[in-house]
């Protein structure tokens, strides 16, 4: 008997242990179980509202206006019938303000919003608010920093059709000078051979030749400094006689002057360093299109410019073409993101007559960045850096883009900006009276 | 020591029977809270899955513009960010709810969104993408099931209610829970000019606005509109933000008449077919005469027209080895909203058809069908196909079962 009455007591102990056990084990309600994402539907809706900036101008409208009771009845209209909602309206208070967040206006179709509710906060921003930003310079954090724009008024530019050399050097300094330390305008050949030297041309302290990026805004051509032609100092450095070509000699010098003082060498349109250009020391010579004060490099110019860059030695006159024409070309996948990162828009495809081989590769370079995609054995537009085999150091960088006339200098910006990167830093939109915060709360009516 | 014995004996008893008894209301408590579990397992799942779709835009990017398979399923429109849906990626999802249709010239079936006669969007088989295709690019395949419906969230129903001159229309907006009052309609009214047989018609068009009242209805009188006569009726109503779209018809050629059937969408090619080519395939019948116009909606709700190349024609139905359909090139990727009027034996008619699923706030069902499952989750969002408020929502079900049952 005495069994039986211990069973019947662990009976009674289980029992009571399930019973206290399915009291606190309660199971939810099913609307719990598999509830709408009621913060995804608030924040949709609210993004919905806001397409053509409807909610925008509306918050920022006084109280009493009739865009209010619309603003309700959209959203009445567009929430399903078992969602209620509450909407409020805030100022976002900023300076010395003691409160972060004022209440502006509020409207509701429930006096409560059911069993579950969630929400969606949406940031809106005045239609006059004026946003800043601010772009880190270049070379803040390193070397370098300088941008030269080639702007010589004793030069004559070629494949430029519709525009000048001067014209394209005002341009690109808008749009480049905010991102450099210093940008500075090469006035004349004279001021060329001072940085070709190492030497300062201005007194800006943040100045500095090495590191530099220079762009030839001449197109095809290239500004040769007096001392470098025919029957001058540096005749040897610019002049290679018994060539039919005489004056790739003077690319070959560039090329050098690029690698030991690592600049950034830029070509903004077509084949690059086709011609020179002197107007005082070529006054009576012309390229055979009826523009004096230029002389033909040909095709050898390139090949002199990257002989130099890759420090071979003795210069061999070489006039093999190395471009090819791949027609229409399309904007790399990196190049389009940092069209939208600094609001730069070139049409994203162009047609490219003069792009590089890849066979220039075997002087030593890497291609870091595709402004446009490659096509076959040419690359369009690309920067290419120069490192010597078993060197880590970058010693001269090459930006060529192979694009039929005329040019589109936001290329070039964009080509540039691709490779360096600097971060824009954005003003932040909390000024007084110019942003509100919108709060959609939605709930659940009807049904458990 | 009997007494004793038997006591042992009935207490093992009570006991085990006591025993198997708890075990099987515990159970019974667990295999509860477990279904729950995967229940909101499902529901977690099913938001998820719906936020994925809808907030990517597929491998490759533009792959609603192309003919290709993506190899990554998204319909987010890539030049916008947030729950802005390409019109383009929509337009190829293979449509659950209209019946496919078989087209013997192409050797084609088309998947068929045809919002009553005359508003038709067929796209074949070989560009639309298909439910399997999707459910193994989403990794669900045979683990959930899935139906994805994305539809207006304004609805505007047009009725006639005096059919002789003057024409009256009744419009009727709603949104999904509440009726669009105060809202304004931008209409577009076009009426056929009939030109005679062996003539492709032309037709003229003008704009103007009203208002809806209190309950979501507005009224429209047009002129010189006798009862022969053929138009089209295209109404967009705006309030804060909030678009829908309306069209109506009325034509006497219901008979012979043009369908148009998405032939590329690389290529932006439509195929004009005679009707008689897809639906009776009977003796040769009378060749239909068409004019094609291209328009896209401008911001202040008024329809440009854009040119097209070959905008008329004539489609001939029987005789042959006689090519039986015209091409015709759409000039842009904007949506717009083709529009064809036809003439067939001087029967007159309007036929839409939408360039980009928003155009004319077509709605689209892909996937299966839900019925009969055990258990369903579903999750919406609020989203914008080319400006025009739609709602997503997704239906989400276990192909698994729960094999809970202790």
């Amino acid at each position: 008997m005495m069994r039986t009455i211990e069973v019947l007591l662990v009976i009674i102990i289980i029992t009571s242990a399930f019973i206290v056990s399915s009291f606190y084990a309660v199971l939810p309600q099913p609307r719990r179980i598999s509830p709408l994402n009621l913060r995804r539907i608030a924040l949709s809706t609210l993004q919905t509202l806001d397409v053509n900036y409807a909610l925008s101008e509306t918050v920022f409208k006084d109280i009493s206006d009739s865009a209010w009771a619309q603003l309700q009845i959209a959203i009445s209209a567009c929430l399903p019938p078992n969602i209620v909602y509450n909407l409020t309206v805030y100022e976002v208070q900023s300076g010395g303000e003691t409160e972060l967040y004022r209440y502006i206006n509020s409207f509701s179709n429930a006096a409560d919003l059911g069993i579950q509710s969630d929400a969606s906060s949406y940031l809106v921003a005045s239609s006059n608010v004026t946003f800043h930003v601010t772009p880190e310079k270049i070379g803040a954090h390193g070397g370098g920093g300088t941008l030269y724009i080639l702007n010589c008024s004793d030069a004559n530019g070629w494949w430029i059709t519709g525009y000048t050399a001067q014209s394209l050097a005002a341009d690109l300094y808008n749009l480049l000078s905010p991102y450099f330390q210093a940008t500075i305008m090469v006035q004349n050949t004279a001021q060329l051979r001072q940085i070709m030297d190492g030497n300062k041309i201005s007194s800006l302290p943040q100045e500095n030749v090495t590191n530099a990026v220079v762009i030839n805004t001449f197109g095809e051509c290239v500004p040769i400094p007096q001392v470098y032609c025919q029957g001058y100092e540096r005749q040897n450095e610019g002049y290679y006689s018994g060539v039919a070509y005489p004056y790739t000699r003077y690319c070959y010098t560039l090329g050098q002057k690029t690698r030991i003082n690592n600049w950034t060498w830029v070509s903004i349109v077509g084949y690059p360093l086709y011609y020179v250009s002197n107007t005082v020391v070529f006054a009576n010579q012309q390229n055979d299109w009826g523009i004096y004060g230029m002389q033909k490099t040909y095709q050898g110019g390139i090949n002199a410019f990257l002989q130099g860059l890759d420090n071979r030695n003795p210069f061999q006159y070489d006039e093999t073409g190395i471009t090819g024409n791949p027609g229409v070309v399309y904007l790399s996948p990196e190049a389009k993101y940092y069209c939208n990162y600094y609001g730069i828009y070139p049409s994203p495809y162009q047609t490219s007559t003069r792009a590089l081989s890849t066979s220039i590769l075997d002087y030593h370079l890497n291609v870091t960045l595709y402004v446009f995609n490659q096509v076959g054995n040419y690359i369009p537009g690309a920067v290419y850096l120069h490192v010597f085999q078993g060197d880590t150091k970058i010693t001269g960088a090459l930006l060529a883009l192979g694009l039929t006339r005329t040019p589109d200098i936001r290329l070039t910006a964009l080509g540039l900006l691709s490779y360096y990167k600097p971060r824009l830093y954005r003003s932040e939109y909390t000024a007084s009276g110019t942003s509100r915060l919108v709060v959609l709360q939605l709930g659940q009516v009807g049904g458990i | 020591m009997a007494g004793s014995t038997i006591d042992h004996l009935v207490s093992v008893t009570v006991f085990i029977g006591a025993l198997l008894l708890f075990i099987s209301l515990f159970n019974q408590s667990l295999q509860t809270a477990i279904s729950y579990q995967q229940h909101r397992n499902l529901a977690a799942k099913c938001s998820d899955l719906l936020d994925g779709m809808l907030l990517t835009p597929g491998i490759p990017s533009d792959w609603g513009k192309s003919n290709c398979t993506p190899t990554g399923f998204g319909l987010q429109d890539p030049e916008f960010t947030q729950y802005k849906l390409s019109p383009f990626s929509l337009m190829r999802l293979m449509s659950s709810s209209g019946t496919p249709l078989y087209y013997d010239p192409t050797k084609s079936y088309y998947s068929n969104i045809t919002m009553g006669f005359g508003n038709f969007l067929l796209v074949p088989y070989a560009l639309a993408i298909n439910y399997s295709t999707t459910a193994k690019l989403l990794g669900v395949n045979n683990t959930y099931g899935f139906q994805l419906t994305i539809k207006p969230v304004i609805t505007v129903s047009i009725t006639e209610t005096h059919a002789a001159n003057p024409l009256i229309l009744n419009m009727e907006v709603v949104g999904t829970g509440f009726p669009l009052s105060n809202a304004t309609v931008s209409w577009c009214f076009l009426k056929i000019n009939e030109k005679g047989d062996q003539s492709s018609p032309s037709y003229t068009s003008f704009f103007s606005t009203t208002y809806t009242d209190e309950d979501g209805y507005a009224s429209l009188t047009v002129d010189n509109v006798d009862l022969n006569d053929s138009y089209a009726l295209i109404a967009y109503a705006h309030i804060s933000g909030l678009i829908g779209i309306g069209y109506h018809e009325r034509i006497t050629g219901y008979k012979r008449y043009v369908i148009p059937l998405v032939d590329s969408f690389e290529d932006k090619r439509v195929l004009l077919a005679h009707s008689y080519d897809v639906h009776n395939q009977g003796p040769p019948e009378s060749s239909v005469f068409y004019n094609a116009t291209f328009v896209m909606l401008t911001e202040d709700f008024t329809l440009r027209e854009m040119p097209m190349e070959t905008a008329t024609g004539k489609i001939v139905y029987g005789h042959g080895t006689q090519k039986t359909y015209q091409n015709l090139t759409i000039p842009t990727y904007n949506p717009g909203i083709l529009i064809i009027s036809y003439q067939s034996n001087n029967e007159y008619g309007f036929v839409l058809m939408p360039w980009g699923i928003s155009s004319m706030a077509f709605p689209v069902v892909f996937g299966h069908d839900p019925f009969g499952q055990e258990w369903v989750a579903t999750d919406m969002r609020q989203v914008i196909v080319n400006g025009i408020a739609y709602q997503a929502t997704l239906a989400l079900w276990s192909l698994e079962g729960y094999q809970v049952i202790g």
